[in-house]
């Protein structure tokens, strides 16, 4: 009875082992070289020297990590309050989209970039450090950690990092891309309302505004879509934000602009036209809100129901209005700006 | 008679009833949300992608080896709603990364699942009406 199989076949198996090893050892070891892959237009190096250093604590390189990035953003922060917010004591760590939805609480514009080195660098040379996360373990035993890129060296072949407890971590940039590549290259910016990552794209920073939006002040919301705006000036979304944000600010002139320049660039855009149509019920100007909200109501849509509602609101100010002209002038009558 | 009587009962139900939904259906004037202008403004672009999609060959010649024609997807991907739209290029996003296995997932998502969940086989997207 044999339990192994013959020597040939025994040979056979070894081969292949080999050869899957030396295939595996050769995706392994591709080494990146930054300076094939940074764009030529960035500069050979970049440190920005001015970012905060915050130790991490006990396994709490997220809280750590997240306030050095606020604090480069000009937003006060500090490990110890973002603690609560992002740490997980029983998987003693932080989750990736709770690093994002915790920078956007505390006041950034917050999203992830690109999973490409390039983008990286070019948001680290815009003034942007980058949160990555890393896996300094093995695919198999992951050790998940959080670190800030604040520079590198093209000539040197360097990534520079705040990283754990150490404040100026060098790595060359193959074991960098190493580690990072084991985290899927993931990687976010915290930026101050205002301010457009370098990198990211229309449909990135529009889902990113939408969410920033929701938490935070209107005065804030309303930079970030300014910014968004002017760099996509087509885009109906970021334009109607603008209004939105401007009118939850309480300033209805600009909130008229917005949805007054969203109706021309888009005609067909019923929700603008709508809120063309509040804004300027609410100044006083039903006629013209009155010829808003038909148009509207007549470009139909998923917003039919809300037209209706505006026509209504519409009708109620003009009845007011009839009353008023037709009673002796009150000190209720509306002012006209 | 009795059951004239209950027949206005019941006319008299219906009535009420439609009048509520009239009352309930009523929105309060207010301005159209940025969430809600981003939703009517994007689902073409879902469309647009799975469209694209068809143009790649490599995932029409994976179809064809399965016998279907790119017309046919073409016309499916024009038939979905917007929201239907949404949720296949959503199911493509969480496909994994790299390489081949992109394409191997895109016709998962295509043939096996969209389009035999039409044929009324499977029902794994929730959203997709039987033909049969």
């Amino acid at each position: 009875m044999r339990l192994l199989p013959p020597p040939n076949a025994r040979r056979r198996w070894l081969l292949g082992f080999v050869l899957l090893l030396l295939t595996l050892a050769g995706c392994a070891t591709r080494t990146p070289d930054l300076a094939r892959e940074a764009p030529s237009d960035l500069p050979r190096r970049v440190e920005l020297t001015r970012a905060p250093f915050f130790a991490q604590e006990a396994y709490q390189c997220g809280p750590a990590t997240l306030a050095m990035a606020l604090r480069s953003a000009g937003i006060a922060a500090s490990p110890a309050r973002l603690v609560s917010q992002v740490y997980l004591p029983e998987r003693q760590g932080s989750l990736q989209i709770e690093m994002l939805a915790a920078a956007r609480r505390n006041g950034a514009f917050a999203l992830t970039i690109a999973p490409r080195m390039d983008a990286l660098l070019r948001e680290v040379s815009a003034g942007s450090p980058v949160i990555v996360l890393q896996n300094l373990g093995l695919p198999l035993l992951p050790t998940w950690h959080y670190a800030l890129v604040i520079g590198y060296d093209l000539g040197r072949d360097e990534i520079v990092l705040r990283s754990g407890t150490t404040e100026r971590l060098v790595m060359t940039a193959a074991n960098f891309a190493h580690t990072w590549g084991r985290g899927d290259y993931w990687g976010m910016v915290a930026l101050r309302p205002g301010r457009l990552p370098a990198t990211a794209g229309e449909d990135e920073v529009t889902a990113a505004a939408i969410a920033f939006e929701k938490t935070n002040p209107p005065d804030a919301a309303r930079r970030v879509y300014a910014a968004a705006a002017a760099r996509w000036p087509g885009n109906l979304t970021l334009r109607m934000g603008l209004g939105n944000a401007a009118y939850a600010a309480g300033d209805l002139p600009a909130a008229e602009q917005a949805f007054r320049q969203a109706a021309q660039r888009h005609p067909r855009s019923a929700p603008a036209y709508n809120n063309l149509a509040m804004v300027l019920v609410e100044q006083g100007r039903t006629a013209e809100a009155r010829q808003a909200a038909e148009t509207a109501l007549a470009l139909g849509g998923p917003s039919r129901k809300e037209a209706r509602a505006t026509l209504e609101r519409i009708a109620e100010a003009e009845r007011r209005d009839g009353r008023l002209n037709d009673g002796p002038p009150g000190p209720a009558h509306p002012v006209p700006r | 008679m009795m059951l004239s009587k209950l027949k206005r009962l019941f006319i008299q139900l219906v009535a009420a009833s439609v009048g509520f939904c009239g009352i309930a259906q009523t929105a309060q004037a207010a301005l159209i949300g940025t969430e809600q202008v981003a939703k009517s403004a994007n689902p073409s672009k879902d469309r647009a992608r799975l469209l694209a999609q068809l143009d790649r060959p490599q995932v029409v010649a994976e179809l064809e080896k399965h016998g279907v024609a790119r017309k046919d997807a073409v016309a499916r991907v024009q038939a979905l709603t917007d929201e239907e739209a949404r949720m296949v290029a959503k199911a493509m996003d969480r496909a994994p990364a790299g390489g081949n296995s992109v394409i191997g997932a895109i016709v998962l998502i295509f043939l096996v699942l969209l389009l035999t969940d039409i044929l009324g086989f499977t029902k794994i997207f929730p959203f997709t009406r039987s033909i049969r």
